[in-house]
């Protein structure tokens, strides 16, 4: 069948078979491999990609019921190479990611946490955590992971065009503390 | 400001420019946050086709006859093999062959008997075992014709326990192997146990059941094979954590092709924990395909193809006994234990069960009497292999149960118990009677910072509080010693290794005062081009975004045995840092003609050469690159460009130590068992990158807790593995324990010039015994003396209610 799909922004069009999942055609029909496949039962989240917005596992989508839509994958994130987003210094700052497969999940999963947060009070820790149920990662313990998304919030915060943003240098300064 | 000049022995204490010990960050992490690297399953070579494993859906049979003609004619098939296809190709070698083998002095004999061909022809041994392969056109096509292939299977009946393996009339395995016994182990002196044992005022005892688990690296694994008819080379790009030893196995000694025409290649590799060091059928089945077919051939696991066919772990049942005075003084221990060795002996299975676990038994113990002896059997479960901390991980359990169990028994407390038997600083190095000497220590230090640290006063209080909410706390404490850094060669042979385990690494510094850093083992996630850059700038004193490190090609590196047993920082970064001291020796030869005074009168430090006592006459380092790269003026003895290697095969082991504290609650209504508290201490000597090594102390911990409350390869009495998928086999996920409470003391090991013990996975050793402890330690007023793991909501539930185990 005829499909198509808007990915990272760019129209793809291109014919599938019916039983091909969004994962296959992003990674072999459309070469993104940052995009992995780390089970075959929708368990690990290695493949999650945003779906119009949502993050959603890639490995459990058809791409027929995902035409139409907008995907962006981890490569979607950022240019090759080029500067990383704000969650993903994070995660560099807080060395979140160790052999690097479940990362660009994480990130797409983590991505959405982050971007809510502007508006209102960060995640708290268990709440992260929750967030994060759906992503294994046998390497960090995902202690680095939750430092990095804390981190991620406390900056995405402080950038938020909010009233006391500009209140806070002030108050560092008041308590004598210097960088 | 150090100095050197001239020549500097092995065992120079730490000389650089104060590099090592800072938490750089990780060089590699951008690409991998930007879904940059590329593992083995985003290679993509020109006419690549795809192959397919079929592995038997039973445990044991013969198989009477494979039919592979409908498979043929499906669209997109290219070719159907099975063993007839590979009469030619040798089996798979198992390398460690315990017991100490110096007879087979080299070359030697390259398996055990049971050693598992790339394809079974007549007998298959377990469910996943690989019969058949088919190569097509796509993964999909290559999948759908694995189903077209008809096998008749003549059924034998299974086993999948090892000490029922052993028994009179078990099922046969091999015909080679009457008795399915692959060895028999033992160290320690037994008839001294045995006395201490009978003649002590107190002794206890337990069944333990250490349960199997699987790894799971969340990138299965994958092979892509590619030969060259041109040139009659061959390359292999795998998910491998030792290419160079991966070279030599499958060039010698199972296709029988020379050395020098198999080119390994390890890409980015997503996570490991020693499974993948193993060999594995798909990689010689990727090569030999390639050239049969003239294009390249590749192949990617499935997460169930991996529980199936990548080595497992543990799974040992043990008897252990522990002797002792009514006050406390521990005064023997002995273990039998019967280990699963699965249906083959993996590349180092048998030493995995062996000496691994049982030289290690008495931790951290200064123990008059010990003794372990270990059968290590067949049986129709996957083949046995390293679990991160593998071995360690199930001695630490084994006596760290025992020391609570006696402590319980004698009415002291297990902490007072461990404090008053722990090796004394002033005996190291220390002979455990079992085999290993230990290095250097002081565990009285790294114990009592982890009692204070996690507030082990106050849990009599804390223990009464959580009552009030319905819940029973206990806190379990667990110490442990871990052997790391293989090497020595030669005391690995006596351990019946088959091969070297010395490291190397190569320093070629460029004109222009760049430098190259190759070594031989191959990350798996460690950041080894951070912290290897940070080796050599250290030494050199250089800066480090100056220094590129390149391993995991066998073209580009030099020989190294890989990445395993913690391994990488305390052999291939002495490895760097030696190589770095002959290039500083060499420019300081050099530079007594450049600066035109007497050698020692000439001082190498912070990356320059210069006159000692007069600084002014000095060449920086990328001066002297240049120079030593035209070779103007240099007389005879000193060669010309800046290019050296290091061989590094250490005098000894080295032994990272902890203590770790657990503190857990058990739902009096539900029976699960939730990690409040834990609290660790590790010793690893000298850290390189302590935000490196923070990361893997985590992961280890998580790891071992998954051990304590989930994990488990769980066989059905048909030999099916009933935990074959993540659905089935539970991982610890991000709820699943709060943040850790870390610290470390530091005792470097003499036996390398950084002082550098192994840290990557030495904290999953203790994380088991210390969470089972802490579950005993809150069900203890129910008469719980021991409780298996993994320790699940319905094995407390049913011990709250007073079911028996
Ligand atoms: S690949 Fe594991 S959840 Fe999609
Ligand atoms: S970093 Fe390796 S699995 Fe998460």
């Amino acid at each position: 069948m005829d499909l198509s799909l808007n990915v990272n922004g760019r129209p793809e069009q291109f014919s599938a078979q019916p039983n091909e999942l969004l994962v296959e055609r992003l990674r072999d029909g459309l070469g993104l491999t940052g995009t992995k496949v780390g089970c075959d039962t929708g368990q690990c989240g290695t493949c999650v990609v945003r779906l119009d917005g949502r993050s959603v596992k890639s490995c459990l989508i058809l791409t027929a019921a995902a035409a139409g839509s907008a995907v962006t994958t981890i490569e979607g994130v950022t240019t090759p190479g080029g500067e990383l987003t704000g969650l993903q210094e994070a995660l560099r700052e807080e060395h979140g990611t160790q052999c690097g497969f479940c990362t660009p999940g994480m990130v797409m999963a983590l991505g959405e946490l982050v971007d809510n947060t502007t508006d209102r009070e960060p995640p708290t820790e268990p709440e992260i955590r929750e967030w994060l149920t759906g992503n294994l990662c046998r390497c960090t313990g995902y202690h680095s992971v939750v430092r990095g998304v804390q981190r991620a919030c406390s900056a995405a915060r402080a950038q938020a065009p909010v009233e006391q943003g500009t209140a806070q240098p002030a108050t560092a300064a008041a308590s004598g503390q210097e960088g | 400001m150090t100095a050197v000049t001239g020549e500097t022995p092995l065992q120079a204490p730490i000389q650089g420019n104060g590099l090592l010990g800072q938490p750089l960050d990780s060089r590699e992490d951008p690409q991998l946050l930007r879904g940059e690297a590329t593992y083995v399953g985003d290679i993509d070579l020109p006419g690549t086709a795809h192959m397919a494993i079929l592995g038997s859906p039973v445990a044991h049979a013969k198989i009477l006859s494979i039919d592979a003609k409908a498979a043929e004619q499906l669209p997109g098939v290219l070719k159907v093999a099975t063993a007839a296809d590979f009469t030619d190709v040798m089996p798979l070698p198992c390398i460690w062959i315990p017991g100490g083998v110096e007879s087979h002095f080299p070359p030697h004999p390259y398996g055990l008997p049971g050693s598992r061909p790339v394809l079974s022809g007549d007998t298959v041994r377990h469910v996943g075992d690989a019969i058949a392969v088919v190569v097509a056109e796509t993964p999909r096509q290559a999948a759908a014709a694995l189903a077209a292939i008809s096998v008749e299977y003549e059924p034998l009946p299974v086993v999948t326990r090892a000490d029922e393996a052993l028994a009179e009339g078990a099922p046969q395995l091999h015909e080679a192997v009457p008795g399915n016994l692959n060895a028999y182990w033992t160290c320690g002196d037994k008839d001294r146990t045995d006395a201490a044992i009978a003649e002590a005022e107190v002794t206890v005892e337990l069944d333990l059941v250490n349960q199997r688990t699987i790894n799971s690296p969340i990138e299965p694994r994958g092979a892509v094979g590619d030969y060259n008819a041109a040139t009659g080379e061959y390359t292999l790009y795998a998910s491998t954590q030792g290419p160079h030893n991966h070279r030599f196995l499958l060039s010698a000694l199972v296709l029988g092709i020379p050395f020098n025409k198999l080119r390994v290649v390890a890409p980015t590799v997503g996570g490991s924990f020693g499974t993948k060091g193993y060999l594995y059928p798909d990689m010689a089945l990727v090569l030999l395909l390639s050239k049969a077919l003239g294009r390249p051939v590749k192949w990617v696991d499935t997460r169930t193809g991996l529980m199936n066919s990548t080595v497992q772990g543990r799974d040992h049942r043990q008897h252990v006994t522990l002797a002792g005075t009514r006050d406390g003084r521990i005064t023997a221990v002995r273990c039998t234990s019967y280990a699963n060795l699965g249906a083959y002996p993996s590349t180092i299975g048998p030493g995995v069960a062996t000496a691994l676990m049982g030289r290690s038994i008495s931790g951290m113990y200064d123990i008059d009497a010990a003794f372990c002896e270990v059968y290590v059997a067949f049986t129709n479960t996957v083949p046995l292999g390293a679990q991160r901390g593998s071995g360690r991980a199930e001695a630490a359990f084994l006596m760290e149960r025992l020391v609570d169990r006696y402590a319980s028994e004698i009415g002291m407390d297990p902490a007072a118990v461990r404090r008053r038997n722990l090796v004394p600083k002033e005996k190291f190095p220390y002979d455990n009677g079992l085999g290993w000497t230990y290095d250097s220590g002081d565990y009285q230090l790294n114990f009592d910072r982890a009692i204070e640290l996690s507030g082990y006063a106050d849990m009599p209080a804390r223990k009464t509080e959580a009552r009030t909410r319905g819940k029973r706390l206990g806190v379990g404490i667990a110490s442990y010693v871990a052997i790391c850094g293989v090497g020595p060669s030669t005391r690995m042979s006596k351990e019946g290794m088959l091969g070297g385990t010395w490291e190397s690494a190569n320093i070629r510094v460029h004109p222009t005062g760049e430098v190259t850093v190759t070594v031989g083992s191959a990350s798996t996630g460690q950041s080894h081009g951070t912290v290897f850059a940070q080796v050599a700038a250290d030494e050199l004193g250089i800066d480090p975004a100056t220094v590129q490190v390149y391993e995991g090609d066998t073209l580009k590196a030099p020989y190294g045995q890989g990445t395993y047993g913690s391994r990488s920082y305390s052999m291939a970064a002495p490895a760097i840092a030696l190589t770095a001291r002959k290039l500083k020796a060499k420019l300081v030869k050099a530079g007594a003609v450049f600066l035109g005074v007497p050698e020692d009168k000439v001082v190498y430090a912070d990356g320059k050469v210069f006159e000692a006592g007069n600084e002014e006459n000095t060449k920086t380092f990328a001066e002297l690159a240049m120079a030593m790269w035209y070779g103007w003026g240099l007389p005879p003895e000193i060669e010309p460009a800046l290019d050296e290697t290091t061989h590094f095969d250490p005098p000894d082991f080295n032994y990272p130590f902890g203590t770790h504290v657990a503190v857990v609650e058990i739902d009096e209504l539900t029976g699960e068992t939730e990690v409040v508290a834990y609290t660790a201490v590790d010793d690893a000597g000298n850290i390189g990158n302590p935000k490196i090594v923070l990361g893997q102390i985590e992961g280890s911990i998580l790891h071992g807790l998954g051990q304590a409350l989930m994990e488990h390869a769980e066989y059905d009495p048909d030999g099916q593995l009933v935990s074959r998928d993540l659905g089935h086999y539970a991982l610890p996920r991000a709820i699943d324990a709060p943040f850790f409470t870390l610290d470390k003391t530091t005792t470097p090991t003499p036996h390398n010039p950084l002082g550098a013990k192994g840290a990557g996975e030495i904290a999953t050793v203790p994380p088991a015994a210390a969470v089972v402890n802490a579950v005993v330690d809150a069900l203890s007023d129910l008469g719980v003396q021991h409780i298996d793991m993994p320790v699940t909501p319905e094995k407390v539930w049913r011990r709250l209610r007073g079911e028996a185990q």
